[in-house]
């Protein structure tokens, strides 16, 4: 049966509600001024002012990232398979994997940006670089963990490594690798927009830059409220991706909701 | 057994701590003061540095400990009391006060603006005029868009010809070798660079421009509630500041060597050579060293409104006060 599903469900909306009205009122209370932390009543109220200038800011934020996105899933997708061929190289590399998320972005993004400029590449050099570490760890061991004997199977018919890779371990490591992408989805908009803070001329990150060096806290806010609403329709729109193609993964889903 | 590390590592840590209480021994009956920079340790900063190092705070009774603020900006942690002075620009000060952030101008560091725009000779900027089609590297200040059209309008072109770019943080050097053409710079600290490097630089002073364009930067700046209730403590730090920057307009070298000892990181070279460029400029024609006149705040408020940076015309005479400085020997 087919049901409609709340993006995010009502002890969510509780404890979110609960939450603003705490800081409503605390700021009230103590007359917190605006430029040190904005009511979220004065945060709507900007949210629905600027939305209009801050749409075009948006839509470049959003093709930085999705760019970035995808090329970081293609990138992951053709490293996994290579390095479950090769067990001796995945040995060699999954250390320098992890090693290379050590790096802090924010200090490496300034380096991007001379080395590929102002334009739209270095946004997408650190999406990439923050959104391809966990699609290709998930995706490696959901790799790591297929049925060996089902693997063999496949060989003693004859299967060649690229069929088995097809046919058996990459619908077996879906699970995992979608569960990697949900994770890049909630990371590739601050990418772009930490990218964005470093070197831009369009985009959220530029427009917070401009906003906060006039003091203007609500609108900062106001942008990172619109984050957080489009990160969470992007992993909403992920998960539905996820239950399109790989249903077998929910068949016991309706038993036990 | 193999316990002996452990036993060393809890060694170790007890030591720490021990070490860590002696130090906390009450050290004097000082005044702790925080001054936030606005970007890393530079000329801009010696008479700081000097007054700190030289004991002239120390002889005003004041403690004072010099922080550089990262990305959060100085001016904020003034505002939000973490900070008691911040070094800052004018524009900086009238937008945070058009926002109800509570910061007062209490001294110039330098009379005139020393910044202004440059490029690199082979891009052919000589004048405004020449800014017409060519990319501009930008801090992402607000009144930068501003500032450009003006000098276009005045130079009969149109403004929405340049690129607009903001390279944030990124080194000037860096920036004009490919993707930008010009760039907002400090005369006395990237250029003098750039004449150390050998690198040959069309430069346009912004003061030279348009007299709005010569406001006050950097300047110092305290939280205007501290000081209402502080009056003594703010007169003795600025008594002590200005000493610092009369020490360096006199003594640039023996300046230039206290700053080099607290930013050892810095080109020594650069740091002289700026130091004796800046030296005179500190004070310039003024009566004393960080004295600010009402006709700069106005002028450039006004200008900031009159070309919609501001939503409302902000009074300046709240924005800065020269009370606090010492009076002129």
């Amino acid at each position: 049966m087919k049901r409609w599903r709340p993006i995010v469900k009502l002890p969510s909306w509780l404890l979110l509600a609960l939450f603003l009205m705490g800081w409503e009122a605390a700021v009230r209370l103590y007359e917190v001024p605006a430029w040190l932390l904005p009511a979220p009543s004065l945060i709507g109220r900007t949210l629905g002012e600027q939305i209009v200038g801050i749409l075009p800011h948006l839509i470049v934020t959003l093709s930085e990232a999705g760019l970035g996105f995808v090329l970081a899933i293609m990138l992951a997708l053709v490293l996994a398979f290579i390095l479950d061929n090769l067990p001796s190289v995945k040995k060699a590399v999954e250390p320098l994997l992890v090693a290379s998320q050590t790096i802090p972005v924010i200090t490496i993004a300034p380096l991007i940006i001379i080395w590929l400029g102002y334009g739209l590449a270095p946004k997408v050099a650190v999406v990439i670089l923050v959104c391809f570490f966990p699609v290709v760890v998930n995706l490696l061991q959901g790799l790591a963990t297929v049925d060996p004997d089902l693997v063999n199977l496949f060989r003693t018919m004859g299967a060649n490594r690229a069929q088995i890779f097809r046919l058996v371990k990459m619908p077996a490591a879906l699970p995992a690798l979608f569960s990697g992408i949900k994770i890049a989805a909630t990371y590739c908009l601050m990418a772009a927009i930490i990218g964005e803070w470093l070197g831009a001329r369009e985009g959220l990150g530029y427009y917070m830059v401009l906003a906060q060096k006039s003091f203007y806290t609500d609108r900062v806010f106001a942008v990172i409220i619109l984050i957080a609403v489009v990160s969470l329709l992007l992993y909403h729109v992920i998960n539905w991706l996820e239950r399109r193609l790989i249903p077998w993964n929910y068949k016991n889903e309706g038993v036990k909701s | 057994m193999k316990k002996w590390p452990a036993i060393i590592l809890i060694l170790l840590i007890v030591m720490t701590m021990m070490a860590g209480c002696q130090k906390q021994k009450p050290q004097n009956d000082k005044t702790k003061l925080t001054v936030t920079l606005d970007w890393t340790p530079n000329t801009n900063h010696t008479g700081l540095y000097v007054a700190q190092s030289e004991g002239f705070y120390n002889a005003q009774g004041l403690e004072v400990d010099i922080i550089q603020p990262g990305e959060a900006g100085a001016l904020g942690l003034v505002g939000a009391s973490k900070a008691q002075f911040a070094v800052s620009y004018q524009e900086e000060v009238i937008l945070a006060r058009a926002q109800g952030v509570p910061v007062v101008a209490v001294a110039a560091i330098i009379q005139h603006n020393t910044s202004g725009f440059a490029a690199p000779v082979d891009r052919g900027i000589k004048s405004p005029a020449d800014f017409a089609g060519k990319r501009y590297g930008g801090w992402g200040g607000p009144s930068e868009q501003a500032t450009l059209d003006l000098l276009m309008t005045k130079a009969g072109k149109k403004a929405d010809t340049i690129s607009m770019v903001n390279i944030g943080t990124t080194d000037f050097f860096a920036a004009v070798r490919r993707d930008i053409d010009f760039s907002w710079i400090y005369w006395g600290w990237t250029g003098i660079e750039a004449e150390q490097r050998g690198m040959k630089l069309d430069y346009i002073p912004l003061k030279d421009l348009d007299p709005v364009l010569d406001y006050y930067t950097p300047v110092l700046v305290a939280n205007e509630k501290w000081l209402q209730d502080n009056p003594e403590t703010a007169r003795h730090f600025l008594a002590a500041t200005s000493q610092g920057y009369n020490f360096s307009r006199r003594q640039p070298e023996a300046a230039a060597d206290i700053l080099l000892q607290a930013a050892p990181e810095l080109n020594p070279e650069l740091v002289k050579a700026s130091q004796r460029y800046l030296g005179p400029l500190y004070q310039a024609e003024a009566p004393r060293w960080g004295e600010m006149r009402a006709v700069v705040w106005e002028r450039y408020a006004d200008w900031l409104y009159k070309n919609g940076v501001l939503k409302e015309p902000l009074p300046t005479n709240q924005a800065f006060t020269n009370d606090y400085l010492p009076s002129a020997n």
